[in-house]
């Protein structure tokens, strides 16, 4: 997880009372809903400048901080497919 | 022929469906290369049975190609499901020697059948004809007019409805295979219609003569109630289905991308409500039509009334939801991408193919025959 993107993540987890965001992180407990989840989507997509696939929009991707950076870091450039 | 096969298959007409969709409606030009993508890659004999050298897929199958073709373009999809209407036909109904003969060219790609059902003065009306067959016992001949035959310029044969030899009433119906060979075909040819331009369904005289055993089935009230009334609904709402599919998810898409998300306002609760509402009618179509699917592949009666009320339910709804949900979306996306041609949703070309689907074997008559056969089930058995 980088920074930019733990610093994108904090202004959703409302409930993380400024706690380190870790890959442990459980983003619904720490308030994301699905409602924001679109937007955090967005927000992701046009920070790193990818979209993820249609097949990773699920729970199990926005369960944790760490599932959903693993969703991202496999659309960065240079990651193994 | 696994799913995955037919799907591979599927994507490759498409792609060319979609290719050439701008050109063949603007033209109003039969789509020939995705008919040649048909044939290219065995479609065309989807329903053959492999003994036959087809494909033997099923009704489901046809099912799943007319939503894919029909996101790509519905005029495609709905040449492709009339197609497999005829050849269920064959399938089910004709005998030897036409049956090998015939199934055997349809499942190597070489027939492209079209349907000679309507006539002047009784609309689609598909269980009585005008027109006679006549013949001297071996020979039937055929002269017949039909204000709109779908792909009938570049079909390579007919499935035609005649009044029986030797007919009391209109309602004595045989329903005949004529090869292009064996008939001179003429028409206008002229088609310039609202949408669904790429169906080039234009109106055609047929005159000629064909040997008596091509004639397909005994009974065409029986063929009617088994194959043509069940197949034009599935077919024809499988092609309305992918075809405000294919739009939905173009607007999905686009609201989605990075460029005009900054331009919509996704968080709006009327643009969300559009959104939902829109993709609630596809849902419901959907299920209904795999509903009317599994109904027609079991039921051992399908002239019961409740049954038909299904069929026609299917077809009527099908009909008012798929362009209801492209109207929708068009005011969810406004005038820039919802009313110009150019715009990547396609939603114009949609909204104007969509808009024949009440009118295509008509809603208002459907609802005149479902309004007597509501009274037939009087306790509303539910099928």
């Amino acid at each position: 997880m980088d920074a930019r993107f733990t610093a994108l993540l904090a202004p959703f987890l409302k409930f993380s009372d400024d706690k380190e965001i870790t890959p442990e992180s459980n983003l619904r407990e720490l308030g994301l809903d699905s409602m924001q989840s679109i937007e955090l989507l967005f927000a992701i997509e046009d920070t790193y400048g990818i979209s993820l696939p249609d097949d990773e929009l699920n729970d199990a991707t926005f369960a944790t901080a760490g599932s959903l950076w693993d969703a991202i870091a496999a659309q960065l450039p240079g990651a193994r497919a | 022929m696994t799913a995955l096969d037919l799907a591979e298959k599927a994507d490759q007409v498409a792609h060319v469906a979609e290719e050439h969709a701008a050109h063949t409606d603007r033209d109003a030009a039969f789509p020939v290369e995705s008919l040649a993508e048909l044939r290219r890659t065995r479609l065309l004999g989807l329903l053959v049975p492999a003994e036959y050298g087809g494909l033997g897929g099923t009704v489901s199958d046809v099912i799943d190609l007319g939503i894919r073709l029909g996101r790509a373009d519905m005029s495609v999809a709905m040449i492709f499901t009339m197609h497999c209407q005829q050849v269920e036909a064959v399938v089910r109904y004709a005998a030897e020697p036409l049956r090998s003969a015939l199934l055997g060219r349809v499942g190597e790609g070489r027939e492209y059948l079209a349907s000679v059902t309507t006539e002047a003065g009784k609309g689609g009306h598909l269980l009585s004809a005008e027109s006679a067959l006549h013949g001297d016992g071996t020979r039937l001949g055929i002269d017949r007019f039909a204000p709109i035959v779908t792909g009938g310029q570049h079909a390579d044969g007919f499935l035609i409805t005649m009044r029986s030899q030797d007919a009391d009433s209109p309602n004595q119906v045989s329903l005949v295979y004529a090869h292009r060979d064996q008939l001179d075909v003429s028409g206008s040819g002229d088609w310039q219609p609202m949408g669904m331009r790429a169906s080039h369904s234009i109106p055609l005289k047929l005159i000629g003569s064909v040997p008596a055993h091509q004639v397909v089935g005994k009974d065409f009230k029986e063929i009617s109630t088994t194959v043509f009334a069940p197949m034009a609904h599935l077919g024809w709402s499988a092609a309305w289905l992918g075809t405000a599919a294919g739009a939905l998810s173009r607007v999905l898409r686009l609201l989605r991308g990075p460029d005009e998300r900054r331009r919509f306002d996704v968080g709006s609760e009327l643009l969300l409500t559009r959104l939902s509402r829109s993709r609630q009618r596809l849902d419901t179509v959907h299920a209904l039509l795999r509903r009317t699917a599994d109904t027609v592949r079991d039921a051992p009666d399908l002239s019961l009334p409740n049954h038909q009320l299904l069929l026609n339910a299917l077809k009527i709804t099908a009909a008012e939801q798929c362009h209801a949900a492209v109207n929708d979306l068009v005011e969810a996306v406004g005038l820039r991408h919802g009313y110009l041609k150019d715009s990547p949703t396609r939603l114009e070309l949609a909204l104007r193919d969509l808009r024949s689907a009440s009118l295509n074997y008509s809603n208002d008559r459907l609802n005149l025959a479902d309004g007597r056969l509501a009274l037939l089930d009087p306790e509303v058995r539910f099928v």
